[in-house]
């Protein structure tokens, strides 16, 4: 028996799952692959990466799982939704892969089928390209033309096992022209060690109609990387809200591809983050019509050792004349320990375009503190008061009234029980 | 009411009270002029509990209870209302529920039940036309985008709901044209009765003429200097705070 422990290498490691994987056949994949080798995994050099620690995160993880005998698990057919009264079409994905035995259909209107692979390539993010290398196949959702859909799509991923998953879910979703659906994401776990790394496109058709909200809820274990692109067409309206609570890794890559005139797009991200959790959220809006409006808000409370990033992209290109963009990001810190970093970022090559950015970041407002109390609100009450109305602004354009509803709750308790 | 002994307060290293003698008692009005940073909003909030001020000697009766012991929620509690000179701005909190959930803490401590929402807006309806306030304006965010009027109206409104013992109204005529004051000083004067007192802090005498005080008190270097009826107000208004400055720099 060697007595030399070897020093594992997680880009090595990463290798020699793609080579087994059966995957190293598809030229595509294959290129994705190598252009992620090339790029390596992100370093504190890393530009895009240099606050969020996710390869050191993830080394951990590896190593530790590396000795461990691989069970079967048994999955019980759990019930998957979050609320229970919001009826959803549900599509779940168990341990990275998607489970037609977890997924249910309510509305007649939205197919799904499942394809080998995505042959389309994005690809500037590390994960983006490991998840195009890895991906185990493609859901492909999809609403024709002139379809309200009545209940929201979930798409749920549902981890759970006794060792560690590293999951590289994909699914595109084509809203065609005139139809209107509400999609919710969500991660569920009752704590297994799990690295979701997904990538999500979404088609918003003509005069299309999308709400898409993620809900980014723990366990303590979660480490996830979102790849989302939203691909926009004229006069569609797109809201989008990120909201994270727990977990101890979350990095969102969203962008919106603005590519179409008369689009109405809103970004609304709330991180709400105590003891060692970090939320990273890099945007882009991608404005390359003209006449177009965008509108980012993202908030954040941080507390304990809690470390919230934030990077915004606007984009406005040399066509996007006559492009309104805003972006404004605030926040609070609560504690000594707590950090945040942000970061505008604004790009505009057109010259007549209205486009403003501002970031805030603060403590509690003792001022307004002090003028609830005078008034009988004991401090606790005034405490939570404040911070709920600073994080409530964040979802209160949503129009699911019931899954914003539930959110105010998930907020309000969250706020009572942490801060 | 209100027993105020040789209050010594400062702010940071800067002392600003240096021993304040005052007495109020239940059906009262008394007025606290004097110029700029003579002491007049530091006397304010201290009474309120603002946690900024430091009190460094002398005494607080209220209604026979240490008020400086007390939080500033246990004040408003206890009956204390503080008018603010510059009414904060909450984004995301509108005046009702504020106003609602203010008012049930109070009647909860006072061994009252909790306002049910129906009673609630009656009892607002009625306050709201005390003080000439529209509810399109109580549906908002809590004093945000307000003018300066429509905050210093909001205060009075808040001073109707929740029915002080005693009042203290801090600057309240600064920023009002002469018609906002006179809907605020009515508003006072209907809300004023021989069970409650009122402090009105402030620079000119103008607001005196609506709101009629029983006493008038000069307050200068953080020491009350001279005392009187509503005339020594007249005359400060004629004379100017000089007068006052010279007559100590005499003695």
């Amino acid at each position: 028996m060697s007595a030399i422990i070897e020093k594992r290498n997680l880009t090595t490691e990463l290798e020699s799952i793609f080579l087994t994987s059966g995957f190293a056949a598809d030229a595509n994949r294959t290129k994705a692959f190598k252009a992620f080798m090339a790029m390596g995994l992100p370093g504190n050099k890393s530009e895009e990466y240099k606050f969020t620690p996710i390869t050191r995160a993830l080394e951990k993880i590896f190593e530790a799982d590396a000795g461990r005998d691989r069970i079967e698990t048994h999955l019980p057919s759990t019930h998957l939704l979050l609320i229970p009264d919001l009826k959803c079409n549900v599509l779940a994905f168990v341990n990275g892969t998607f489970s037609i035995e977890h997924s249910v259909l309510l509305d007649e209107d939205v197919k799904f089928q499942l394809t080998k692979q995505d042959a389309a390539a994005n690809g500037a993010d590390p994960f983006d390209l490991l998840n195009q290398a890895l991906h185990p196949e493609l859901l492909e959702i999809s609403v024709a033309s002139k379809k309200l859909i009545q209940h929201p799509v979930a798409i749920i991923y549902w981890f759970d096992s006794p060792q560690f998953v590293f999951a590289n879910p994909r699914w595109k979703f084509t809203l065609g022209a005139q139809s209107s659906v509400s999609i919710i994401e969500y991660t569920l776990s009752p704590g297994s060690i799990y690295f979701n790394n997904k990538h999500s496109l979404i088609e918003v058709g003509e005069n299309a109609s999308l709400e898409f909200t993620s809900i980014q809820n723990g366990p303590a274990t979660d480490i996830q990387v979102n790849n989302s692109f939203v691909h926009i067409s004229s006069s569609a309206r797109v809201a989008c809200f990120t909201i994270t609570l727990d977990g101890q890794l979350v990095r969102n890559n969203l962008s919106l591809i603005v590519d179409g005139q008369g689009v109405d797009a809103h970004l609304h991200g709330l991180y709400l983050i105590t003891k060692n959790t970090l939320a990273d959220n890099h945007t882009v809006v991608d404005h390359r019509k003209p006449n177009s409006y965008s509108n980012e808000l993202y908030k954040g409370i941080m507390n304990g050792n809690a470390k919230g990033v934030f990077n915004g992209k606007i984009y406005v290109r040399p066509d996007a004349q006559k492009t309104n963009a805003f972006q404004s990001n605030r926040n609070i810190l609560l504690s000594e320990s707590a950090t945040i970093n942000t970061k505008p970022q604004l790009e505009i090559w057109a010259d007549d375009v209205k486009c403003s950015h501002g970031c805030t970041t603060g403590q509690m407002d003792e001022e307004a503190l002090f003028y609830l109390r005078s008034r009988g609100i004991s401090k606790e009450m005034s405490r939570s008061m404040l911070l709920n109305a600073f994080a409530a602004e964040t979802i209160a354009p949503m129009k699911n009234e019931m899954l914003r509803n539930f959110l105010d709750g998930l907020i309000t308790e969250k706020l009572n029980k942490s801060f | 009411m209100l027993s105020i002994k040789n209050l010594q307060a400062k702010i940071e290293d800067k002392q600003i009270l240096n021993g304040i003698n005052l007495k109020v008692k239940a059906g009262e009005v008394h007025a606290i002029m004097g110029p700029n940073g003579s002491g007049k909003s530091t006397l304010a909030s201290v009474l309120a509990g603002r946690e900024d001020y430091e009190v460094t000697g002398g005494s607080v009766d209220y209604l026979e209870k240490n008020l400086l012991e007390m939080s500033p929620e246990l004040r408003a509690q206890e009956g204390i209302f503080l008018a603010f000179q510059y009414p904060v701005e909450i984004p995301g909190v509108s005046t009702i529920n504020f106003m609602k959930t203010a008012l049930n803490q109070i009647r909860i401590h006072r061994g009252l039940a909790a306002l049910d929402a129906v009673s609630f807006l009656q009892l607002m309806k009625e306050r709201m036309k005390l003080v000439e306030i529209d509810q399109s304006l109580l549906n908002r965010s809590l004093n945000e985008g307000f003018s300066g009027g429509e905050k210093k109206r909001n205060e009075i409104f808040q001073m109707a709901m929740l029915e002080p013992k005693l009042a203290i109204l801090d600057e309240t005529d600064s920023g009002l044209d002469i018609d906002a004051l006179r809907i605020v000083a009515d508003g006072v004067n209907k809300l004023r009765n021989k069970n409650n007192a009122i402090i009105v802090v402030t620079h000119y005498q103008r607001l005196l003429e609506h709101i009629i005080p029983d006493f008038v008190h000069v307050l200068y270097h953080g020491r009350i200097v001279k005392s009187g009826t509503k005339e020594l107000a007249l005359e400060l208004e004629a004379k100017g705070y000089d007068w006052i400055k010279n007559e100590l720099a005499l003695a």
